[in-house]
């Protein structure tokens, strides 16, 4: 299984991530479809996303918005790819349009056959076992505008993924308090920051810190 | 008088709105042109809507003002913009006024042709429920302004058809009361600011401001308010006077406004120069209309359309989703034109114009079919196919300097390709002609814009063609059925014509500029994301995106239909070459709405 979570941030500040992804993990010559949280105005995010990954080689881009009628013609080469990305973006949103659009069942396959899924923020909550962390903290969090219930998602990993972490005692004393309610590890990553999975190797990019039962304990790379 | 003072209270930030008083230069330079009305303050106006920008632009406010409409301004709007005439219903009936309620100069309704009106010289058709306010001079530009819904003038349908005068308002009649509802202002100034975000030449919204019953009156803005009806009505007259009259009022405006090159020397140089500016302008105006799906009722009386291209009216404009040349509206009496005969009404508009010069010129008016085949027509339809080429191109995602190379050395390339994606673009279903809401259509079987956004990123990937069933998966509209878009060896060989000459133009790129079609593939793959965005309005969804801000109006502030309108503007982008930031705007108030609007761009994108 490959995959790599994105907290998000810049690009520069992403590089070391895209380029372990690209050098370890990718075949030579890749290519990327990108899928974007929702539609409208996706095609600006594209294009910064090729922007990003022009520079580092790659020259084979798939656009694939998933909250509009996707012809069959695109989802086969999606799919025929080698990475795809879930873009950050509305958590809630995501993943009800993924669910609604039938591709989590073929992302999984993806994974299982051997393609790398990326994730940024949203995107790498999605690949977790629920999107509970999107709900929180209350000062700066997913609005569920759509009223989402299933909060279950792809279940990818053991542990739940919490992008946008900065230091603080806020912070900190919410995610404490949540992991104490929960039986799964939370990985909290700073914009910058993220996890990457390369079969049976599990690597942490950056500084972050895991909150389980209640205890922070911090990771650097 | 006592409205006067009150216009004068608010000297110092808002001096300019002073200017705004009725007095107009069109009125003493052609006085025919136009009839002269008395108007009155209007009460129980309600400011909607500011356009901040424009009024920074036309030096009606200060660049560093406010984006809010603080008491003051809302003051001095209603005090300029919130007036009805004193027209001859009013006169006739001895009605009463009060002294300080009449404002102290007067006001013009213009005169010109129009093709519903049944004396068809344009003696008695015009601005029918509008009046221009006067002009602003700022930074060496002059700017009219006009205002809809300002009370009946003698020049509407209404008094001609029943040779009688209505009084403003009177609700037996609806389009010659004089008053404009809200909705026509909402659907202007939404339509009105996409396209003019686009590159699209159009009046535009200055204010909106609101009355009791829906009522409303729409103030519009341009660098130059003039029809093509305007002039016509004089060849129609046989008046030579009047025609060179207002067409020396036309140039001096357009000479002032710097929009002409270096003034003309001579009488006869100047009217060449007209008929070569107004010539290539139409030929412009109309390729790009067509090309974008612009559908704007062009007839005989050149009405609809300003003199520089710009729409005005946007009763009947529509922008398709899809290229449905079929369409036409239905005003009751009459089909309008369709999207591809705007091209033959904009070459009568030009033989028109070569008629009144040349009667300018000779003092004798020739019969209009002596033109038909004159040097401005075959100017006309040259420029119209430059712009057609490059249109495609654009279309395609190639930038300007790929344009420039592609035109100069593969145009027998683009032709082949152009002809090849309008086979795609006219298909249409076997289900035939069809009636809808406002017209008849016949619906398109194929998105063009889908396949040309889709396609680079596929050949990015594969590096070849794809197969003719994908093709067809990808551009195949929402009207086709699977019988139309069958696949017979027609349409096969097409598919890879499409794609062939496709192929040939990245390749030309390619060497011509010393990379490889990759890289040109990349570019492509950005650019026509956003010139073929998913996301684009019709008139349908202008038309429901109206109805639903409006649902919300009363609840919603200037600054919020602001936020509204900016959103959409926004959203509706299609220059690649000027993206700006992607707004956040699921975090701002209204996000409900603004999900509601992207929901109906969606649900109506392929409609008309």
């Amino acid at each position: 299984m490959k995959l790599v979570f994105y907290s998000s941030g810049e690009p520069k500040d992403n590089l070391e991530l895209d380029k372990i992804m690209l050098s370890q993990m990718a075949p030579t010559d890749p290519q990327i479809t990108f899928i974007p949280s929702e539609s409208s105005e996706s095609e600006i995010h594209f294009q910064n996303f090729i922007k990003q990954y022009q520079k580092l080689g790659v020259q084979h881009f798939i656009h694939m918005p998933i909250d509009i009628p996707i012809h069959e013609t695109m989802i086969n080469k999606a799919f025929q790819g080698d990475i795809i990305h879930l873009s950050g973006g509305n958590t809630y949103y995501f993943l009800h349009h993924l669910k609604r659009s039938n591709l989590l069942g073929k992302l999984k396959k993806f994974v299982a056959s051997g393609g790398i899924l990326a994730g940024t923020s949203a995107g790498g909550i999605i690949m977790t076992p629920s999107i509970t962390t999107a709900g929180f903290p209350t000062f700066d969090c997913d609005d569920n505008y759509i009223s989402l219930k299933n909060l279950t998602a792809m279940s990818l990993v053991n542990f739940e993924f919490f992008p946008h972490y900065k230091k603080s005692k806020r912070y900190d004393q919410e995610l404490a308090s949540y992991s104490k309610k929960s039986r799964l590890p939370l990985l909290a990553c700073p914009d910058g920051t993220g996890v990457i999975i390369n079969g049976d190797v599990s690597m942490v990019c950056g500084k972050l810190s895991c909150f389980y039962q209640g205890k922070k304990i911090n990771f650097k790379y | 008088m006592k409205n006067a003072t009150s216009i004068n209270v608010n000297k110092g930030m808002y001096d300019k709105f002073c200017q705004v008083n009725g007095i107009h230069p069109l009125a003493s330079k052609v006085p025919d042109s136009c009839v002269l009305y008395q108007a009155r303050k209007r009460k129980n106006g309600k400011v909607t809507y500011f356009n901040f920008n424009l009024a920074k632009s036309m030096g009606l406010i200060p660049e560093d003002h406010q984006e809010k409409i603080t008491n003051e301004l809302d003051q001095i709007i209603l005090d300029t913009f919130s007036i009805i005439i004193i027209n001859e219903y009013d006169i006739n009936h001895k009605i009463k006024f009060k002294e300080e309620e009449i404002l102290p100069n007067k006001y013009m309704a213009t005169r010109y042709l129009q093709l519903q009106h049944p004396n068809k010289q344009g003696k008695t058709s015009g601005d029918g429920r509008s009046i221009w306010n006067g002009t602003i001079h700022h930074m060496g530009k002059v700017w009219d302004i006009s205002s809809c819904g300002t009370g009946a003038t003698c020049l509407s349908p209404a008094t001609s058809i029943n040779n009688k005068f209505y009084q403003s308002g009177d609700p037996s009649i609806s389009y010659g009361c004089g008053f404009s509802e809200i909705d026509e202002g909402y659907n202007t100034l939404f339509f009105s600011e996409i396209l003019k975000k686009n590159g699209i030449e159009t009046e535009q919204v200055l204010a909106l401001i609101r009355y009791p019953n829906g009522m409303s009156i729409t103030v519009r803005a341009h660098s130059n308010l003039l029809r093509p009806s305007h002039f016509f009505r004089y060849i129609k007259q046989g008046d030579d006077k009047n025609l060179k009259k207002l067409l020396d009022y036309y140039v001096d405006r357009e000479i002032e406004n710097k929009s002409w090159g270096p003034k003309p020397t001579s009488e006869k140089e100047k009217y060449n120069q007209f008929m070569h500016n107004i010539t290539k302008t139409f030929a412009r105006t109309t390729a790009t209309f067509e090309d974008e799906y612009i559908f704007c009722w062009l007839d005989w009386d050149g009405d609809n359309i300003l003199m520089d291209g710009g729409i005005i009216d946007y009763g009947s404009v529509r922008q398709f989703g899809l290229f449905h040349h079929n369409y036409r509206f239905d005003d009751d009496a009459r089909f309008s034109t369709t999207i591809t005969e705007q091209k033959l009404k904009a070459k009568y508009i030009i033989q028109t114009f070569a008629q009144g010069i040349d009667f300018i010129l000779s003092k004798s008016k020739k019969k209009i079919n002596i033109f038909k085949h004159d040097k401005y027509q075959k100017l006309f339809d040259q420029t119209f196919k430059q712009y057609k080429n490059r249109n495609i191109l654009k279309k395609i995602g190639f930038n300007s300097n790929q344009q420039d190379i592609l035109l100069e050395h593969n145009l027998k390339d683009v032709l082949k390709f152009r002809n090849a994606f309008s086979y795609f673009e006219k298909a249409k279903t076997k289900e035939g002609p069809a009636k809808l809401p406002d017209g008849i259509t016949w619906s398109v079987i194929f998105c063009m814009r889908d396949i040309l956004r889709e396609l680079p990123q596929l050949y990015l990937c594969d590096e070849k063609n794809i197969l003719p069933e994908e093709f067809i998966d990808i551009a195949k509209s929402s009207y086709a059925t699977e019988d139309d878009l069958y696949l017979n060896s027609y349409r096969q060989e097409k598919i890879n014509l499409f794609q062939h000459q496709y192929w040939k133009l990245i390749r030309a790129i390619a060497e011509k500029t010393n990379t490889t079609p990759n890289k040109v593939l990349i570019e492509l793959t950005m650019r026509s994301s956003v010139i073929n965005k998913y996301y684009r309005v019709t008139g349908d969804a202008i038309g429901n995106i109206v109805d639903t801000v409006l649902k919300q109006s009363p609840r919603l502030a200037p600054e919020e239909l602001e936020d509204l309108l900016h959103f959409i503007v926004h959203q509706q982008q299609f220059n690649p070459d000027d993206i700006s930031s992607v707004i956040e705007h699921k975090k701002h108030e209204n996000y409900k709405i603004k999900n509601r609007i992207l929901t109906l761009v969606k649900d109506f994108r392929e409609g008309i």
